[in-house]
């Protein structure tokens, strides 16, 4: 009743928000174009030779890397191809009717984008995406040179990208996305972003650049996500969680945006979901989250299957099997079906094939991946920032028994520089859970000092700043029959597991 | 030295407000290392709308926030400027990190909307800047005789305070921008209030300053203390030693190279080890802010 209430205390202040609510059943007036071939007005013939010897020389290094085995060519072709056109990405686009989706946010994005692509391909698209969570313009300007023939036509009829959240200013005016999506903002490298704020104020400007025929996908869950851009001209579409038993009664330590955007008033929470995202509303200025358009109205979890789900939307209803364990995963499925739904498909997106689409999913690379690695067994935990590092940690301590853990940090332009947030992270909770820990990386020091903190015992913890040498140590700690749970941010997670793949425990991340 | 266990009273002030980078890291540093040495503590928070007391209060912490959330604990903070101020005044510790350091100062003018008014009992101006200092620090502090240290941390603001005349910087910078990145200092002293730039966790990998702090909340407390028992520090000591290589890696483009050159042990030995975007430059959105 009170929720009702709230609601139609946000109707009023909002009008547009009612129309977004009533409108059920909503009839995409602009569809992207989804077919093969055609394309814009041609190139000037030195603009088109310049764009065919960036395709030829990004190819020849993709295929130069991969021979080498020298990470397959996630963003040293983009590297090249864009040294030789700057122009390229934007040539690609222009020159191809595929349907294209941006996808941005702090966490989920490379999930989603599996989820999206599953889906799609359901419907009976062909994709090209930047499947490995490359998600700087290089990685992205490889994932299209990789798709485009010579001439800088994409055979594939949906250009999906992963891309950073600050890197998504460059990208999007470049790909002009029909459907462009925000899956939540976190904190996370604020090295790099600066204040949380000002990266919101960055995809605002994206989102208000968008035209009217465009939709962006909004995390309703999320306050400041909920919020952006509200006068944008694209179509908005908001997902998220409406089934109560699915929250906690109040937000954790790390959560971020726990304040009113509009009148910074502290927010109240019918249902707190995952760190700061729920059904919150504040008791000042009486907005609210916005109305969803779809819904995950039924959640059913456990740690090993992951989560049978139900959601509303204005295509119906869909029940759907996320094989994928963990709330966050739940959100990353609605996003997708979301995306999908703004998505005009050659054939209508069917209840009964996207559930078999998202059942035969498996976890991206170092997304919980289990590894067969010999007589022990590896499981490969991708963690970035508090929210997806505790994420990750409660889906692991889940399972039962004490756990011999690998945790290990590097500074890269893809890590960031500033391990601070490693404080925000309830380390506290694994720690009495230990069998033994191993950290590496070549931030080891700023790791190991954390889980000293934490209460983790120094003298029985080795600190070894080399990833091959460390893996080996953690995986003799661990007895065989038994699992090495691993933490890593990107870099060392992607060189942990290129060296289990020359071990040939786990195939190349590129063959996924 | 007392026969009874010793207690250290510590407030923790705007613990969800001000807490962006990991400062918890500050609280869990002191609580340990009491800990360690059978020293009990207390730990209060006040958050928005709570005024603890003062009076009875070693150790007050006051950490860093983002421009918006800044302004709601200015608002707040006004509520408990009087009590606040009499417990700095009677030599109450206080750790002041980024936005909690400029609220201490008279104001902070961020580059958009009206001034920020901090408390004053700091003689200090803080005035928004164009472009934001993020990137490692060294600070050398000299907190009297047989007492200079290396300050080693992370800052990541935009503000550029200048010192007036009750105040002392805590130190001179040795690489990294520090208050204004105009005349070497970093941070301010003013009795027992210490003021830094230094953000998320310096106080685990500087134990130096922990125990400086701990030690003169005990003054507080007892009025006379024998010094702390020294703990092990190996780890706090190597991650300090890491956290100073870095502050003073060489700047820009001769980073990657040098920090590649200088890593801690041979390099692990998979082609796929550099990482992707260490020989970039384009994508990088903040700049290396050395001086």
């Amino acid at each position: 009743m009170q929720s009702e209430h709230q609601m139609q205390g946000e109707h009023q202040m909002q009008g547009t928000r009612q129309v977004q609510g009533t409108r059920q059943v909503r009839v995409v007036t602009s569809p992207p174009a989804v077919t093969s071939g055609g394309g814009s007005a041609p190139l000037p013939p030195s603009a088109q030779a310049r764009l065919a010897l960036a395709l030829a020389a990004g190819k020849a290094a993709e295929a130069a890397s991969k021979a080498l085995r020298a990470g397959g060519g996630t963003s040293f072709p983009g590297t090249v191809a864009h040294r030789i056109d700057p122009h390229i990405l934007r040539k690609i686009a222009a020159a191809s009717d595929a349907g294209k989706v941006v996808v941005t946010g702090s966490n989920g994005k490379t999930t989603t984008c599996r989820m999206l692509a599953a889906l799609a391909q359901a419907s009976g698209l062909t994709v090209t995406q930047n499947r490995s969570g490359s998600n700087l313009l290089q990685g992205v300007i490889s994932a299209a040179v990789r798709g485009a023939d010579l001439r800088g036509r994409l055979d594939a009829q949906l250009l999906l990208l992963e891309v950073d959240e600050a890197t998504v200013r460059q990208v999007n005016p470049q790909v002009r996305p029909h459907t462009f999506l925000v899956t939540n903002i976190f904190r996370d490298q604020l090295d790099r972003f600066g204040e949380l704020y000002s990266m919101a104020k960055g995809l605002e400007e994206v989102i208000e650049a968008l035209p009217a025929s465009a939709t962006v996908v909004l995390n309703g869950d999320d306050p400041l996500v909920a919020s952006l851009a509200p006068a944008a001209r694209a179509r908005r579409l908001y997902f998220g969680i409406q089934a109560d038993s699915a929250g906690l009664p109040e937000p954790e330590h790390a959560a971020d945006t726990i304040r009113c955007v509009r009148c910074q008033h502290p927010l109240s929470y019918r249902a707190v979901h995952l760190s700061h995202l729920g059904d919150y509303w504040c008791p000042e200025c009486h907005s609210a989250r916005p109305a969803l358009d779809v819904a995950v109205t039924e959640v059913r979890s456990s740690p090993e299957a992951g989560s049978k789900i139900t959601v509303q939307t204005p295509q119906g209803a869909f029940p759907l099997d996320v094989p994928l364990a963990g709330l966050h995963n739940v959100y990353n499925a609605a996003a997708a079906l979301s995306c999908a739904i703004a998505l005009v498909l050659p054939r209508p997106l069917e209840p009964a094939g996207a559930r078999a689409a998202l059942a035969r999913l498996r976890p991206a690379f170092g997304r919980l991946e289990e590894i067969q690695a010999g007589d022990r067994q590896v499981v490969l935990a991708f963690v970035k920032n508090p929210t997806s590092y505790n994420a990750t940690m409660r889906e692991v301590l889940q399972r039962p028994g004490r756990k011999h853990v690998l945790a290990a940090h590097s500074n890269t332009v893809v890590d960031g520089e500033d391990f601070a947030w490693l404080w925000d992270v309830d380390l506290e909770q694994l720690v009495p859970r230990l069998a033994s820990l191993t950290v590496s990386g070549t931030r080891a020091e700023e790791v190991m000092l954390r889980f000293k903190y934490a209460g983790a015992e120094p003298g029985s913890t080795l600190v070894i700043h080399d990833r091959a040498a460390a893996l080996r140590a953690a995986l003799t700690r661990t007895p065989p029959g038994e699992s090495l749970y691993i933490f890593a941010g990107y870099t060392p997670m992607r060189e942990l597991r290129s060296i289990m793949q020359r071990h040939a425990w786990v195939s190349p991340f590129w063959e996924e | 030295m007392t026969a009874a266990p010793m207690t250290v009273r510590i407030c923790y002030l705007y613990p969800r407000l001000l807490s962006v980078a990991g400062d918890r890291g500050n609280l869990f540093a002191l609580m340990q290392r009491c800990a360690w040495r059978g020293i009990r503590y207390s730990v209060t928070e006040a958050d928005v709308g709570v005024v603890p007391d003062f009076a009875e209060t070693d150790l007050i912490l006051l950490h860093g926030g983002q421009d918006r959330e800044m302004t709601a604990a200015a608002q707040d903070l006004a509520a408990k400027s009087g009590a606040l101020r009499e417990a700095i005044e009677s030599d109450a510790v206080v750790l002041a990190v980024c936005a909690g350091y400029q609220l201490l100062g008279r104001y902070y003018a961020p580059p958009e909307g009206p001034p920020i008014h901090g408390i004053g009992v700091l003689d200090v101006v803080t005035e928004g800047g164009p472009k934001r200092f993020i990137g490692h620090v060294a600070v050398h502090c000299d907190l009297g005789p047989g007492s200079q240290h290396r300050l080693a941390g992370f800052e990541n603001h935009s503000g550029r305070t200048y010192l007036g005349g009750n105040v002392r910087p805590l130190g001179r910078v040795l690489a990294g921008a520090g208050n204004n990145g105009e005349d070497g200092t970093e941070g301010a002293r003013y009795r027992e209030v210490y003021a830094t730039y230094l953000h998320g966790p310096v106080l685990p990998k500087n134990p130096w300053l922990a125990d400086h702090l701990l030690s003169r909340a005990l003054a507080h407390h007892y009025q006379d203390v024998s010094p702390l028992a020294p703990l092990t520090d190996r780890a706090e000591v190597q991650a300090h030693g890491a956290a100073l290589r870095l502050a003073r890696r060489p700047a820009g483009r001769w980073r990657a190279a040098a920090a590649a050159v200088s890593r801690i042990g041979p390099p692990a030995r998979m082609p796929a080890t550099r990482p992707a975007g260490n020989a970039r430059t384009t994508d990088k959105v903040t700049g290396w802010t050395s001086r």
